[in-house]
């Protein structure tokens, strides 16, 4: 993705672009599949959480997800996604509504997923968050805001992860706050808390919060077909993240 | 379940997610970094406002008999009073103590008192007085008796019907004060009140930018500044926010008419309204071109907007039309069977629109005669049509027709 300050972090979802997926063809269609596996990888408690807005229980809702990406993963699917098909998340969105109206048109509940592939995901985990989130959201909006929360929440994985690597990790702890803008607390604070003084304090925010965005902006990056869909998709991120 | 809340902008934090981080205000702050367009969507550097207490106001407005606080918006709190002199019930709104400090503030607070004094409509909210009492920058306006519209729509009590009434009065407004140079920029629910008397006002022009009759002054709308709603701002508040101009309120009047017509916001890949409620179709276009991204491609006058629906719910007929008014059959509606149509059918009909109107822009014909284009290409798109001829094969073949009429007069004389 020319144009894009891809961080230095070796996340395999840093090294796959949606792109790539829709510019494969037959003879890249291997690479074309793993990365698309690395993104369902990355963004499955959307689909989850869209699923069970749908009214599917948690059991079944596993079962809708897996075999979404078992059928999304075949290579006939996968020779099926067009550039026209737009983002990553659109595709997405539409591809499950298809794929539900599917099952649920040809009641094969006992069909699903079986002798496919399965990704490793943590459903309990995703149960308990999805109760946490309590809410009226119907279950387009609630996949677009756990989606803006994913993308969110990875790129700050990955932040603290860098940091933790390069024994920056106290650094990231204290200065995590001013992630969120303005200025949480007297700069003269964190410098004695981190043994500084205000000047490098300040500089280390500066370099925190560059790197999250960045970060960020190479995992919006990931998902939109070019750069120049980075803004509009971010545009969207505020909106599903605004409160009603 | 109360889930804590952010003290910066004061929304729910999702649970953990996110490190303890509000989502909002992380992607405020990393995407609004990015490039040289900066967003802030509220005041966030300063404290949550906090509405001044009555006893604290009173002693700086003694002409006032101050009842009780209405509401308290981005700017300002809002009071409900009683003007002893005229023994008339007045709203006070008064500028955040927090923010009365900034000049820049402070000036865009005196401005929309002026602008509102200068406008007239009776669907405006009339300006009283205004000033600095004390530390209180204030001013005194008309006090409506009725509700807004995000009453109305919390309460569910609105019927497509009404929103087809609602919305007609609100063009009517903005054309008024888009005649007068005039821009809103914050058109939402909250500022759309309706009277016990069902008549319309619109409030708040707070954040309206004079255009035309005075120069833009750039130090009030920083170009890293964006004001406004976010669900309900046009594209180009986001992306080009001193360029905005009178169509951005066409824009935020489509995103209240969609949620007026489905009570949910037009979001992402949004379904056509007729998909979400039982409403002729026709309308599916009138409020997917009010929300074409593109201001080129919108309503280019708030007046266009208003005589489209009004059409289309029969308010201009020369009789009263029956409760509700029936659908008039013409060749641009639907047929019923198709209304039904699944979304992701739909879904790809109202990109297509979309990708054709943006074609139609890059291909620099005359905005008005692309609109007249597109008027017909929609309805083509809308009934399931054949795809229109393009331009050079309408050429080619008037060029063929011309040529062959030509032989037949040459053959015969």
């Amino acid at each position: 993705m020319a144009g894009v300050n891809l961080p230095s972090g070796d996340e395999s979802f840093l090294t796959t672009h949606w792109s790539l997926v829709l510019r494969a063809g037959g003879e890249d269609s291997e690479r074309a599949q793993l990365a698309l596996a690395s993104l369902c990888r990355s963004y499955w408690y959307p689909l989850y959480a869209f699923v069970r807005r749908k009214g599917v229980a948690a059991q079944d809702a596993e079962d809708v997800v897996q075999s979404f990406f078992a059928r999304l993963l075949d290579k006939q699917a996968l020779s099926q996604v067009r550039p026209e098909k737009g983002r990553f998340r659109s595709f997405l969105l539409a591809s499950i509504q298809n794929h539900l109206a599917n099952l649920r048109a040809a009641e094969s509940s006992q069909k699903r997923g079986g002798g496919q592939v399965a990704l490793d995901i943590d459903f309990a985990a995703a149960d308990a968050r999805f109760r946490l989130e309590a809410g009226v959201l119907d279950a387009q909006k609630s996949f677009e805001r756990a989606w803006a929360l994913e993308l969110l929440a990875r790129a700050l994985s990955g932040l603290e992860q860098e940091y933790r690597a390069s024994e920056r990790g106290a650094l990231f702890d204290v200065l995590k706050p001013e992630l969120v803008g303005g200025q949480s607390a007297p700069y003269a604070d964190y410098a004695e808390r981190l043994c500084s003084n205000v000047a490098a304090v300040k500089v280390a925010v500066h370099r925190l919060r560059k790197r999250y965005r960045d970060r960020l902006r190479a995992a919006i990056a990931e998902t939109v077909a070019g750069e120049a869909e980075i803004e509009s998709e971010i545009a969207d991120l505020f909106k599903a993240l605004a409160p009603n | 379940m109360s889930a804590p809340t952010c003290p910066r902008c004061g929304t729910s934090l999702a649970p953990e997610h996110t490190q303890g981080l509000c989502p909002g205000c992380l992607l405020q702050a990393a995407a609004g970094a990015s490039a040289a367009d900066e967003v802030v969507l509220t005041r966030q550097e300063s404290q949550r406002p906090v509405a001044p207490a009555i006893e604290a106001l009173a002693p700086h407005f003694p002409g006032l008999e101050i009842e009780a606080l209405i509401a308290v918006g981005g700017m300002g709190s809002v009071y409900k009073a009683r003007q002893k002199s005229l023994g008339r019930n007045v709203a006070l709104k008064v500028l955040h103590a927090q923010i009365a400090d900034e000049p820049g503030f402070a000036e865009r607070f005196q401005r929309e008192a002026h602008t509102m004094a200068s406008l007239s409509h009776p669907g405006l909210v009339g300006v009283h007085d205004f000033g600095q009492a004390g530390p209180y920058f204030h001013f005194v306006m008309e006090y409506v008796d009725g509700v807004n519209l995000r009453q109305m729509l919390r309460a569910k009590t609105l019927a497509p019907e009404l929103a087809l009434r609602i919305v007609p009065q609100v063009c009517e407004v903005l054309q008024y004060a888009h005649d007068q140079g005039v821009v809103h920029r914050d058109i939402k629910p909250e500022n759309i009140l309706v009277e016990r008397g069902g008549r319309v006002r619109v409030l708040d022009f707070g954040l309206s930018k004079v255009v035309g009759k005075h120069p833009v002054r750039p130090l009030l709308t920083r170009s890293d500044q964006v004001m406004g709603t976010p669900h309900y701002m046009a594209p180009e508040q986001w992306e080009k926010p001193l360029s905005v101009d009178h169509r951005a309120d066409i824009y935020s009047l489509g995103v209240v008419f969609y949620e007026l017509l489905t009570g949910e916001l037009p979001l992402g890949r949004f379904a056509p309204p007729s998909h979400k409620v039982h409403i002729d179709v026709r309308l599916d276009e009138v409020v997917l071109r009010t929300l074409d991204k593109e201001p080129m491609l919108r309503y280019q006058q708030a007046s266009e907007l208003k005589s489209d629906v009004e059409h289309i719910s029969g308010a201009d007929a020369p009789a009263a039309a029956p409760e509700p008014p029936p659908l008039p059959a013409s060749a641009t509606e639907e047929p019923s069977s198709t209304r039904t149509s699944g979304p992701p059918h739909r879904n790809r009909r109202v990109q297509r629109l979309r990708e054709r109107r943006a074609a139609a822009l890059a291909a620099s014909a005359p905005a008005r005669a692309s609109d007249a284009t597109l008027r017909v290409e929609t309805a083509i798109s809308l009934l399931g049509g054949p795809e229109p001829l393009p331009g050079p094969m309408i050429g080619l073949i008037c060029f063929l027709g011309i040529s062959m009429l030509l032989m037949l007069v040459m053959f015969f004389f």
